[in-house]
């Protein structure tokens, strides 16, 4: 089987999100995606991320971010 | 971790290439992917942008040779499970959950791998496990689980605010791949046939209604002048302490 090119690592950064700068959440909408189809494959803790870059031998794309909007869960 | 990435500024989200040991930094660090990856700083639209970022992470990635069967992939995992339902929640995907002893795990995790990287299934589910001694209160958030069934496979369904959830197929623990990847697959489908796509703003504009919090490990807010303080926002606080969790 076939490795991908890049492996993912997503951080989680309890931060405002929403309320820093950029848009605000009015200005948001939803996601273009469809539920259920393909996204990315996150690796959520910076352990396993790094076993499997190394087992694979694969840069890591890191991302910090929270699934908050200033404590209201449930939303990126 | 954050920090060092951001000169010592704690913002909302953070963005890096990292070598396979995860120290080794392959890009510039910023907050947003174009800024990080591109000489040339951010583009005026999001396609550009987008561009942007794919071919420079195409460039980092010819330079590593793959090695190793997918098959044998590291499982995904969470700190803690209320982490894993509230990202499941924002993500609008299903969680793969799995209670085991501790010395059944590697097994589970073993028989999870190849399910995981199928084209049908990979990047449509989250994976949490737990042993014996962590997060023993994730029954408290899930209904419809019969943890007294014994060492089991969960998939479950967060709700709208990621804070509680439903079990909606419960195997054991040592259910072969074929069976998990076609429970995964026919959870997947009636899930994306009823689930619609939260709208951001409805999202939060409920949340605040609902006085709905998610208590975070640190402070919410940014740092943006780097003195190691959450700054103040105009307006005072920089959200709400209360309400319900």
């Amino acid at each position: 089987m076939k490795t991908l090119t890049m492996l993912a690592l997503f951080v989680f950064a309890a931060t405002a999100g929403c309320f820093a700068q950029g848009p605000t959440p009015g200005d948001l909408g939803a996601s273009p995606q469809a539920v259920g189809d393909a996204g990315v494959a996150w690796y959520t803790t910076r352990e396993t991320a790094i076993a499997e870059a190394e087992r694979s031998n694969r840069p890591i794309f890191f991302m910090a971010a929270a699934a908050t909007c200033n404590g209201i869960s449930g939303v990126f | 971790m954050v920090r060092s990435l951001l000169n010592g500024r704690f913002e909302n989200t953070a963005f890096c290439l990292l070598a396979p040991d995860g120290k080794e930094r392959l890009s510039r660090s910023g907050r947003a992917p174009e800024h990080s990856f591109s000489r040339r700083g951010p583009r005026s639209n999001s396609a550009e942008a987008e561009g942007v970022t794919v071919a420079a992470m195409e460039k980092v990635a010819r330079k590593y040779e793959a090695r190793g069967d997918a098959s044998e992939t590291v499982v995904q995992d969470f700190h803690s499970f209320r982490q894993a339902l509230n990202v499941a929640s924002g993500d609008q995907r299903l969680l793969l959950f799995v209670a085991a002893p501790q010395k059944d795990l590697a097994s589970t995790a073993r028989t999870l791998a190849p399910v995981m990287v199928d084209p049908r299934i990979i990047g449509r589910f989250h994976v949490d496990l737990i042993g014996d001694k962590g997060d023993e209160k994730w029954m408290d958030m899930v209904s419809d689980a019969e943890p007294s069934f014994g060492p089991s496979i969960y998939i479950i369904q967060s709700d709208k605010f990621g804070q509680t959830g439903t079990a909606l197929k419960q195997l054991p623990a040592n259910t072969n791949g074929d069976q998990i990847k076609s429970a995964l697959l026919a959870a997947n489908k009636t899930f994306a046939s009823q689930e619609q796509r939260k709208v951001y703003s409805q999202h939060v504009s409920d949340g605040r209604r609902q006085g709905v919090y998610f208590e975070g490990g640190v402070e919410y807010g940014e740092d943006r002048d780097g003195d190691g303080k959450i700054d103040r926002r105009r307006g005072g606080g920089n959200g709400r302490r209360s309400g319900k969790r």
